[in-house]
């Protein structure tokens, strides 16, 4: 009872566990030493996680299959906070030699897990001539050389890139690796070289290392990966690695005496020695990119592809929206800059984010994503045209410059939401304004008007033309002022000359006058007075005595354009002189004032 | 004389057939500058100023030309002559600027007093030739009102017209002053461009002599002397020094 008990319990759990089993990661690999010699047996094992069935192996023409294959199960579970992990192995083991040297390849071998069928990728075994006498666990088993001295072929230190010529900026792996075919028991005093010239990175720094077999010349080693850099070389020319440098403690087994039994193995001591050993320096040559980079080159060597988007296509205004650019592809995404994004003048960019996440085949993280997010505020409300974003880099595999572009993006700003920017909406009105911001500098566009040519050094100023011009109205001013003076000086000649002859006439007329005057004849003086001024008036108008009457005299007077003042004197003249002829001796008009009023009565009436 | 004339008439039909006439150069090359064709517009330019026209326009152009080709000392230059053609140029003293901006060298520069702008701003309004013309009318103005001085019937019209007379001579001066100071700033070749990226200036005019500081591409200086391959030149903080006159461009 207790049995059946005990079977049904072992029943349920198979159960569960197969249950579970085929839940996990179904999974099928093989595993075998890269490198055996000749006359060395070694084992082949296929390993199912899951429950298989229904295995296929594969066929061993190279070599002979001593034993196998053999089944083993491996059954376990984990709990590991709470988290529960199980597994079920089936492991089919086989012990092979191979028939002769060279590399041969074991084709793939299948089984079924779960209803689908897996296969094993075809591996392939370089058979050497070497003295493979211990098989399996590298580490402890290796042929230890008896003696102390261990000579620079059973301990060697290898560094290896994965290209020798390369472009600037392009990744490439380089390698540290042990070679060893004693027994080591640690290491001292490592210096890993530095990367003079290379942006480098550790990709994988095993923390136990691993060795498994390689033939380096015919010869079996244990090798063992150090350390595996990324390098990316920043300049140009014949970049050198520099050697690495190490103390290996090697375990050197100390024969104990004379007698070799079975048994001395076990009694056997083995004695620490120290071995520097040391990798030598390479030489990696970089050559420059080509000339005529695009001008969003930001420095990209690989093979990328863009990807941009925005969070929102539409928002209101001073919302925030990012720009989001992901750059993925192989390469050394880790130096890429962000492109040079356009964004509208009116939003305000905050500093891109850059996140990294890098991954890669075998540890090697040349490859991944690299994304960079733009966070900006649009201020003002309208569609806006982004872009487009341009990404440049250099395509190793064709040698040439690519240009990938994302072509433009719209984004839909709507009004600003009420209360959306407090700052902003609480203050008064027009203290918002902005100033107008310089986006830019560029020269002023040039004049396509009026080009405004002439001659080159030729000068209206001074030249003949000038002088000819300025010394023509000079000489016409002078001239003309010649003319002028000349004419006044002429026109104040006639008018002296007439004035002249004006007094003489009246001196001639009134000379008889003038003469009684002086005699003091009284009535005599008035007498020709009359006389004369009659006579005067009769030869200017061409009149008769007979016809002299004052009417006649102030008519003919005023034909000829006499001023209304000078006839009344003229009239007023001959008054005088008749009422002094008959007036009585009382009151007599005086004699020179009459004389004077005559004589410029004349001259005046003369000129 | 009637051979000469029949003469200048073939001279200048053969240069019209010959080359596009400035003008049509003129147009060329600003529309191959507004498609960006930059090398094309200069080479337009070029040949505008090789056939014997200048304007401030089209150094002015020739600057903005040669800033888009990034041959910051030769755009310089070049803004420098439009400027020397006409100081008062807005859009020149502006992108001057701009292009100093991308000197290596530092030196302070005095602005202008500022009746000095004034004055030259007025002066700059016309050109030397207009100047000159202008001088010749107020002459024959002058010589008028004086006549009407000398001669005028009337008191009032002899007094109004010597004050006229002698206004008309003081614009006759300033405007002779402005015709030739014009002229004299145009034939003063006493300030030059360094043309060269990096350019030693030495403490004799030979190559043996001291190196007494460096100078870069697109710095103004001011000519004193000339030896030889040798221009003796002042910064305007007033060092000097003697430069080979091949790393240099007289404005």
């Amino acid at each position: 009872m207790e049995v059946n008990l005990s079977k049904r319990i072992m029943l349920l759990l198979g159960a569960l566990l197969m249950s579970i089993a085929v839940c996990a990661q179904a999974a099928f690999t093989v595993d075998v030493p890269k490198v055996v010699g000749l006359d060395e047996n070694f084992r082949l094992v296929f390993t199912a996680t899951g429950e298989p069935s229904n295995f296929n192996p594969p066929e061993f023409k190279d070599f002979d299959v001593l034993a196998g294959p053999s089944t083993s199960t491996m059954n376990s579970t984990q709990i590991i906070n709470g988290k529960r992990t199980d597994s079920y192995q089936v492991s089919y083991t086989y012990i092979l030699q191979p028939k002769s040297t060279g590399t041969f390849s074991i084709p793939a071998a299948s089984v079924t897990i779960g209803g689908r069928v897996y296969h094993t990728n075809p591996v392939s075994i370089e058979v050497v001539k070497g003295e493979g006498s211990s098989t399996s666990t590298p580490s402890g088993n290796a042929a230890a050389p008896s003696g102390t001295s261990i000579s620079s072929d059973d301990i060697f230190m290898k560094m290896s890139v994965s290209k020798g010529r390369v472009v600037k900026g392009e990744t490439l792996v380089a390698t540290l690796k042990l070679y060893t075919k004693v027994p080591i028991a640690g290491f001292e005093n490592v210096k890993f070289p530095s990367f003079n010239g290379f942006w480098s990175q550790e990709i994988d720094t095993p923390s136990n290392i691993e060795f498994t077999r390689e033939s380096v010349n015919g010869k079996i080693y244990n090798a063992a990966v150090l350390r595996r850099y990324l390098l990316i070389p920043q300049q140009t020319g014949n970049l050198i690695i520099d050697q690495s440098e190490m103390t290996c403690l090697v375990q050197v087994k100390v024969s104990s005496g004379v007698s070799r039994s079975i048994f001395d193995d076990f009694f056997d001591s083995y004695q620490v020695v120290k071995k520097r050993v040391k990798a030598p320096s390479l030489q990696v040559n970089v050559s420059p990119l080509p000339s005529g980079a695009p001008a969003s080159f930001a420095g990209g060597v690989g093979d990328f592809k863009m990807s941009v988007k925005l969070t929102k296509d539409s928002v209101n205004a001073n919302e925030a929206v990012s720009l989001i650019v992901s750059i993925s592809g192989s390469g050394n995404l880790n130096l890429i800059d962000a492109p040079k994004v356009e964004f509208p003048a009116d939003f305000e960019v905050y500093d891109t984010k850059v996140s990294d996440n890098a991954s890669g085949q075998g540890g090697v993280k040349n490859s991944g994503t690299k994304v960079f997010e733009y966070p900006v505020i649009p201020r003002g409300a309208g569609v806006f045209e982004i872009g487009p974003v341009e990404f440049s880099y250099y395509d190793i595999s064709t040698q040439k410059y690519k240009t990938l572009n994302s072509g433009k993006l719209i984004l839909r700003v709507g009004q600003a939401v009420e209360g959306t920017d407090s700052s902003v909406a609480s203050l008064p009105m027009g203290i918002n304004k902005q100033s107008v911001k310089s986006i830019g500098n560029d020269v002023r566009y040039i004049r396509t008007g009026v080009s405004g040519f002439t001659r080159a050094n030729h000068f209206f100023f001074g030249s003949f033309l000038f002088f000819v011009f300025l010394i023509l109205i000079v000489t016409a001013y002078f001239a003309m002022d010649k003319f002028l003076s000349k004419r006044i000086e002429r026109n104040r000649d006639i008018a002296g000359v007439k004035n002249r002859r004006a007094l003489k006439v009246a001196r001639a007329r009134l000379n008889a006058a003038e003469s009684l005057m002086k005699q003091n004849l009284y009535s005599a003086f008035f007498e020709e007075l009359h006389r004369a001024i009659l006579g005067y008036c009769s030869d200017k108008l061409n009149l008769s005595m007979a016809e002299l009457s004052r009417e006649n005299i102030a008519e003919s007077l005023e034909a000829k354009f006499v001023s209304k003042g000078h006839i009344d004197e003229l009239i007023s003249l001959i008054d005088t002189c008749e009422y002094a002829r008959f007036a009585p001796d009382q009151d007599k008009p005086e004699m020179s004032s009459n004389y004077k009023r005559a004589i410029k009565l004349i001259s005046e009436l003369e000129v | 004389m009637k051979r000469i004339f029949i003469l200048n008439i073939l001279i200048f039909f053969c240069l019209a057939s010959y080359g596009q006439s400035p003008k049509e150069l003129w147009t060329e090359a600003n529309n191959n500058y507004s498609k960006a064709n930059y090398e094309d517009a200069l080479a337009g330019f070029k040949k505008i100023e090789e056939s014997g026209y200048v304007s401030s326009a089209l150094y002015y152009n020739m600057g903005n030309t040669y800033f888009k080709l990034k041959q910051i000392g030769k755009s310089i230059l070049y803004y420098e002559r439009a400027l020397k053609l006409d100081p008062s140029d807005k859009d020149a003293l502006n992108n001057l600027q701009l292009a100093r901006e991308f000197t290596l060298d530092r030196i302070e520069e005095i602005p202008d007093f500022i009746l000095n702008t004034w004055i030259k701003s007025i002066n700059y309004s016309f050109s030397s030739d207009v100047w000159g013309y202008i001088a010749l009318v107020l002459l024959a103005g002058v010589a008028l009102f004086l006549l009407l001085f000398k001669y005028g019937p009337t008191l009032r019209v002899r007094k109004s017209s010597f004050f006229a007379s002698m206004i008309f001579l003081l614009f006759f001066c300033i405007s002779i002053y402005f015709s030739w100071s014009q002229k004299h700033v145009y034939n003063l070749k006493d300030t030059a461009i360094i043309m060269k990226p990096v350019s030693t200036i030495k403490s004799s005019p030979d190559n043996s002599g001291n190196t007494l500081f460096i100078l870069h591409e697109g710095t103004k200086v001011s000519l004193l002397d000339e030896i030889g391959q040798w221009k003796k030149i002042e910064l305007a903080d007033g060092r000097q020094g003697w430069v080979s006159s091949l790393d240099i461009e007289v404005i």
